[in-house]
């Protein structure tokens, strides 16, 4: 038997390792290297030195926190320190709308003061560094003045990440604590982290999420509601518990009737009430707590005023405002599930991170699936060509990975444009003419399963730009992009263009390619098709924004 | 207010479970003062023993006396821990306290002054100068004295601001000619701290000095010209420190009496010291004068201020009246020669000085100065000598743009002054000094050095029970662990980030520091030796202190001794807890050593059913080092170091020469070996120390080690 030397396409998830079919290069020419942009080249950074130390500091609701670690050349983590102060950050945008002039300040003293920290571990460069921040500063009507004032005294860039992004990284982070047990293959599994301002949800079966959101349910939010009601302290356990039993009847509905249901729970006010119910927790287990147990705390605390609580349990302030309202909507929602015990997770968003550091952004095949799924059954929604789609996306694979030395472009790019390449038609659903535009803000405004704005907006402007106008620097979305992001579009919807052209015929016609360059041009040769005059006469309309990127015209070449 | 019966009862229970600290204390200091009588110890060392109880005895009057006034003054019904007011404990403290000084006097005249002077050491009065060395003393009068001391004229109504712990001639002057019902006119000349007590008088043989108060004596007219002197009395004042700079040992009367502190201007005088052949006509004025009680006055027939006298115990050429020097050891597995972190990453290490040297420590801190990689040094700075080899390295470091911090605490007591000069040094070269915690003190001894290795960041750890001090880690015994345990490192980074105000404090893992879970840690350890006894299983204790005041910790102890646990506590100062009594303490043995060296490490030893657990420490159990300082409480995980330290807390236990049994009364018993061999601990450890070490070089010896060219070090 005899393996085919081109690309084999088929919808198979794609590994980690990129390089898995070896390009034939024919050994006389050199490709061009005039226009490569050096963009964040994750390949060969490694040699320098083995060990890298990077930070991740989270902009939180109650705190702002900072891990310091190191990388290994094997990706292993190695956390060198954990710092926290106190910001309530959280209680300004929820309560107030937007975040105190006092709290703007406090926040940068902190980050100035971690400043010495980072420079101690000699983490100077921004790629060693990622500070986020999360719903609290999201939230605030004043985000940009504080985002531009922190800017302005620390140098620090904060981004704001969101649900998306904090559920890919919850997923992420508890997949392998999924893995490891058998009792969730056969469970729908519910993890959720009731925040200060939200709860986020994730639901995995089998490890497909089934859904994801965040509701606005949040224990800082819930003492606003009591606070503006004035209620009498005996109403307000009521109150709350009615808010809190609302959002579990929305989250109820999006589950299934009957269980069997684990419960996982994330987040600090929990984490707390394992440290104080369970013993001799490992973190790097799940630990398990009795819902009775969590119940008895629960009331211990909402019955204890919040000094008293920093006193005791030498809690900061924030923190000790949030815990009880927490803790309650926890217990609730174990009780509506029928559990006798949930589960706490030690995850927390910075060591997710901090893992995406490690791999340096390359996606897990079953978080690339996860993404991949979720195009699909939204592209279905809309009635797409699934055929055509999924032909479409596998040719950009095998692209993606031939072209690597050209456009050095980071793994995980990979994944948005086979999305794009999956979801690039769907805007023919609205109207035929123009459909490419329908396609963007159809795209940019749905929802794909951990994908964040940002990403999502490139995954848009690359469908956008399957057909028609060449990127230009005035199109809507693509004028604001960062440099390197706006070359990434340029190049991921060149490949794009070209794939799309190979399934010109909507046939699949086209099934085993091999690339080659030969002095001047990129050729691909195509197996078992006589007649390539209708790819050949689409891909000379389509295939300028790749000559124009690239700096060389593609030729097809039929061979067999 | 009147008391009832139900006080009185608790007031008994409370006396029946703890010992009273003040009382406690002076009995600390009686066992000094026991070394000074000791016929057995050379003479000079019983001199400085002399001197150490006289000063400390100044600092207790200062510091705890003064705040017990003040509590009487302000809250009379206050009861201690053991039931006492401060009235009680003020009368017995006095009583205590006389007795004291006159065995500190008789000491001083009846048993060293005769010996010394046998030994050729004199100290001459008026009388018994040679004509040479009255016209010598004539001469330093006038060039030395006159010149800088000057009388102040007392009258009616203003007595002259004088400060505590300086000595002052009193002066009464008569007019010749008056009639007899003038009022008595007074003079004060305070000597000042310009000029040396003692006068080295010229000599044919030995060593002969004279006081500079004698001196004065001698020549008092002609401060006063054409006047006639009545009397000349030497006195010494002492006053109630300033307590809201001093918290060094009053915080637990502080909070109560802050109120009348910040009433007041300056503080009183609380202990007049005066030469016992005052008359009552010039005692009287003084008293009146200063506001002094007759209880509060102490008459004296020897030289006043006995802890002056420290200085004449290092009068050189009398090396036979002096222990013998006992230098320290080289550590068995330290070589100088060899990278200090090379050392370190092999394994783990305790020191025990003064027996085992400290320069691994230094040696530490000099490296990392010097080394590439190291990128950041933090450390804890508390007493530290002037010239400190350390202090030099951070200093070092900082210039060569290494990331310092140094924690220097400025409530060290009285060297206030001298710690800014330094420190202010410090931040000029580039130092992040921090000046300690708001409300706390930092008493934590630890260092970290942090160095960027191939394989990652390593971070190179010192914990000690003291001071970052080269000179005091001659005289105290103190105990170093060296380590580079990756989770003590981040324990250590998390305990520094949350003392310089970087991050509220994270959980550690090993560590515990007060004020947060110092003591709760203790009480969970002794719990669980409780708990193992009453299964039916062993518990034992054993824990090495410099004072033992807790009541919580010492109730803990109480219970596990009621539960079976066998506990043996090795305490140099104060004890609270009551030994050997039935229903209470019938388990617990108390033993404290007062020996050459001052006993400073803090050591704890639980057996844990049998997994051994041992702790250094920086903190003894006090309220104040467990509530309102800094300290830390760091486990030994090492086998080899563990075992070490087991060993040395052993033979510290087991000093049946050095060693007094504290009873159930509160009193002391001096062991004595008997039939049992004699184990005088600090001897037995000095010569394990050598031992090793000598053994060490045998090695060396028989091991031929060529110098290899990749080997060497670049500098050598």
């Amino acid at each position: 038997m005899t393996r085919p030397r081109g690309a084999q396409i088929g919808w198979t998830p794609p590994r980690n390792s990129h390089r898995s079919t070896r390009i034939h290069q024919s050994p006389t020419t050199h490709p061009s290297r005039q226009m490569v942009t050096p963009l964040v080249n994750t390949l060969d950074n490694d040699c320098e030195s083995t060990v890298r130390s990077v930070a991740v500091i989270d902009v939180g609701t109650s705190a702002v926190r900072m891990t310091i670690a190191e990388i290994t050349s094997t990706q292993q983590v190695r956390i060198l320190e954990r710092l926290s102060q106190a910001i309530s950050l959280g209680k300004d945008a929820f309560t107030k709308g937007s975040i105190q002039h006092q709290t703007v300040e406090d926040c940068v003293r902190v980050l100035k003061s971690y400043r010495r920290i980072l420079d101690e571990n000699q983490i100077t460069q921004p790629e060693q560094l990622r500070v986020v921040a999360t719903s609290a500063v999201r939230e605030a009507q004043n985000r940009l003045a504080f985002l531009d004032r922190v800017y302005s005294a620390t140098g620090f860039q904060i981004e704001t990440i969101d649900e998306a992004e904090i559920n890919r990284a919850t997923y992420l982070g508890m997949l392998p604590f999924l893995n490891r047990d058998k009792e969730f293959q056969h469970s729908t599994n519910v993890i959720t982290e009731v925040g200060g301002g939200s709860t986020d949800l994730l639901v995995l079966q089998q490890e497909n999420v089934t859904y994801a959101h965040s509701y606005r349910l949040g224990s800082l939010r819930l003492r606003e509601i009591l606070e503006a009601y004035r209620a009498p302290r005996t109403r307000m356990r009521q109150i709350m518990e009615s808010q809190i039993d609302r959002t579990i009847n929305a989250i109820r509905s999006h589950l299934p009737p009957e269980g069997p249901f684990e419960l996982i729970a994330a987040g600090g006010d929990v984490r707390f009430a394992a440290s104080q119910l369970v013993d001799e927790w490992q973190t790097e287990e799940l630990g398990i707590i009795n819902v009775g147990d969590l119940e008895s705390f629960t009331e211990q605390v909402l019955s204890t005023t919040d000094d008293e609580l920093m006193h005791r349990y030498r809690l900061t302030f924030a923190d000790a405002e949030m815990l009880g309202p927490a803790l309650l909507a926890y217990a609730r929602l174990a009780r509506s599930l029928d559990l006798s015990y949930l589960r706490v997770s030690d995850f927390n968003l910075r060591d997710a991170l901090l893992n995406e550091m490690a791999t340096q952004g390359s996606w897990t095949a079953e978080f690339v699936n996860q993404i991949e799924q979720s195009a699909l059954s939204l592209g279905r929604k809309f009635q797409f060509d699934e055929q055509h789609g999924r032909h479409v996306s596998d040719l950009c694979r095998s692209l993606f990975r031939e072209l690597q030395d050209e456009h050095r472009l980071a793994p995980h790019y990979e994944t948005l444009l086979i999305l794009a390449a999956l979801l690039h038609e769907i805007g023919a659903f609205v109207s035929n003419r123009g459909h490419h535009k329908h396609s963007m803000y159809l795209i940019s405004n749905s929802e794909l399963f951990g994908l964040g704005q940002n990403d999502l907006q490139l995954v848009a402007l690359v469908a956008r730009y399957h057909r028609r106008a060449l990127p230009k620097a005035m199109h809507q979305g693509y004028a604001n992009l960062e440099r390197d992001q706006r070359i990434a579009v340029a190049k991921m919807a060149a490949m794009l263009r070209v794939a799309d052209s190979l399934d010109a015929s909507r046939s699949q016609r086209v099934r085993e390619i091999q690339c080659t360059r030969e002095k001047t041009q990129f050729v691909i040769s195509i197996q078992d098709v006589d007649d390539l005059s209708l790819e050949q006469l689409v891909l000379k309309q389509k295939g300028k924004l790749f000559e124009g990127t690239f700096g060389m015209p593609v030729h097809l070449r039929p061979i067999g | 207010m009147t008391t009832t019966l139900d006080e009185i009862r608790s007031a008994d229970d409370a006396a029946q479970r703890f010992f009273n600290r003040e009382l406690s204390w002076l009995e600390f200091n009686q066992r000094v003062l026991d070394e000074a009588c000791d016929d057995d110890i050379p003479l000079l060392e019983r001199l400085k023993f002399l001197s150490i109880t006289a000063a400390n005895l100044d600092e207790f009057f200062m510091v705890r006396v003064g705040g017990l006034k003040l509590l009487h003054q302000k809250n009379p019904n206050t009861r201690d821990s053991a039931g006492m007011q401060a009235e009680t404990q003020l009368r017995l403290i006095g009583r205590r306290t006389q007795e004291m000084t006159a065995t500190q006097c008789h000491c001083f005249l009846e048993e060293l002054e005769p010996k010394l002077a046998g030994h050729g050491i004199r100290r001459l009065s008026p009388g018994s100068l040679s004509e040479r060395q009255t016209r010598f003393l004539d001469e330093v009068f006038c060039e030395q004295v006159q010149s800088v001391l000057s009388p102040m004229a007392v009258d009616d109504r203003v007595f002259p601001l004088l400060p505590g712990r300086g000595l002052n001639i009193c002066v009464q002057i008569g007019d010749s000619d008056s009639a007899s019902d003038a009022q008595p006119r007074f003079a004060v000349i305070p000597c000042g701290q310009s000029i040396s007590r003692f006068v080295t008088l010229p000599s044919t043989g030995g060593y002969e000095y004279t006081l500079l108060e004698d001196v004065i004596d001698m020549h008092i007219e002609q401060f006063f010209p054409g006047e006639s002197i009545i009397e000349c009395v030497p006195f010494r004042i002492l006053r109630d420190a300033d307590m809201s700079v001093t918290d060094e040992l009053a915080t637990d009367l502080l909070s109560e009496i802050q109120d009348v502190l910040d009433a007041r201007k300056h503080s009183d005088c609380i202990r007049l010291e005066i030469s016992a052949s005052v008359t009552t006509a010039m005692l009287d004025f003084l008293q009146h004068s200063l506001g002094v009680s007759s209880t509060d006055v102490y008459p004296t027939p020897g030289p006043l201020d006995l802890s002056a006298f420290m200085q004449l115990t290092e009068l050189s050429g009398y090396d036979f009246l002096r222990y013998p020097d006992w230098d320290p050891a080289t550590p068995t597995h330290y070589d100088p020669s060899q990278s200090i972190f090379e050392l370190m990453a092999q394994q783990d290490c305790v020191l025990c000085h003064p027996y085992e040297s400290f320069d691994p420590v230094v040696q530490l801190l000099e490296e990392a100065a010097d080394d590439p990689d190291v990128l950041a040094i933090k450390q804890t700075l508390y007493r530290t000598s002037r010239k400190s080899p350390i202090v030099a390295a951070l200093k070092r470091a900082a210039e060569s743009g290494k990331y310092v911090t140094a924690i220097i605490e400025l409530k060290a007591r009285f060297d206030e002054a001298r710690n800014i000069a330094w420190a202010q040094d410090l931040e000029r070269a580039g130092v992040q000094v921090i000046y300690g915690v708001k409300g706390l003190k930092t008493h934590a001894k630890i260092c970290i050095v942090v160095r960027r290795e191939s394989h990652g960041i390593q971070r190179y750890l010192h914990f000690g029970t003291g001071n970052y001090n080269e000179v005091t880690a001659q005289a105290y015994t103190d105990v170093s662990l060296m380590t580079c345990n990756p989770e003590l490192g981040a324990d250590a980074s998390s305990f520094f980030n949350s003392i310089t105000g970087y991050s509220q404090p994270q959980q550690f893992l090993y560590l515990a520091a007060a004020p947060i879970n110092l003591r709760d840690r203790l009480l969970e350890m002794i719990q669980v030796e409780t708990e193992c006894c009453r299964n039916g299983h062993q518990g034992r204790i054993k824990a090495k202190l410099n004072a033992l005041v807790d009541p919580t910790l010492i109730s803990a102890l109480y219970e596990a001794s009621q539960a079976g646990v066998d506990i043996e506590l090795n305490v140099r100062g104060i004890c609270c807890l009551r030994p050997g009594v039935v229903g209470l303490s019938e388990r617990i043995r108390v033993v404290s050593i007062i020996d050459r060296f001052l006993e400073h490490s803090r050591l704890i030893y639980f057996y844990h059913g049998g997994d051994e657990r041992v702790f250094l420490s920086s903190a003894d159990w006090m309220p104040r080092n467990l509530d309102r300082r800094v300290e830390l409480l760091v486990p030994v995980q090492d086998p080899d170091c563990r075992n070490r330290l087991i060993e040395l807390l052993e033979t510290c236990l087991r000093d049946n020469v050095k060693g007094r049994e504290l009873l159930a009364d509160g009193s002391y018993r001096t062991l004595h070996p008997g039939d049992q061999p004699a184990v005088r601990s600090q001897q037995t450890l000095y010569t394990q120390a050598q031992l090793a070490q000598q053994q060490a070089t045998q090695r060396q010896r028989t091991v031929f080690e060529p110098h290899r060219a990749d080997a060497s070090r670049t500098d050598t």
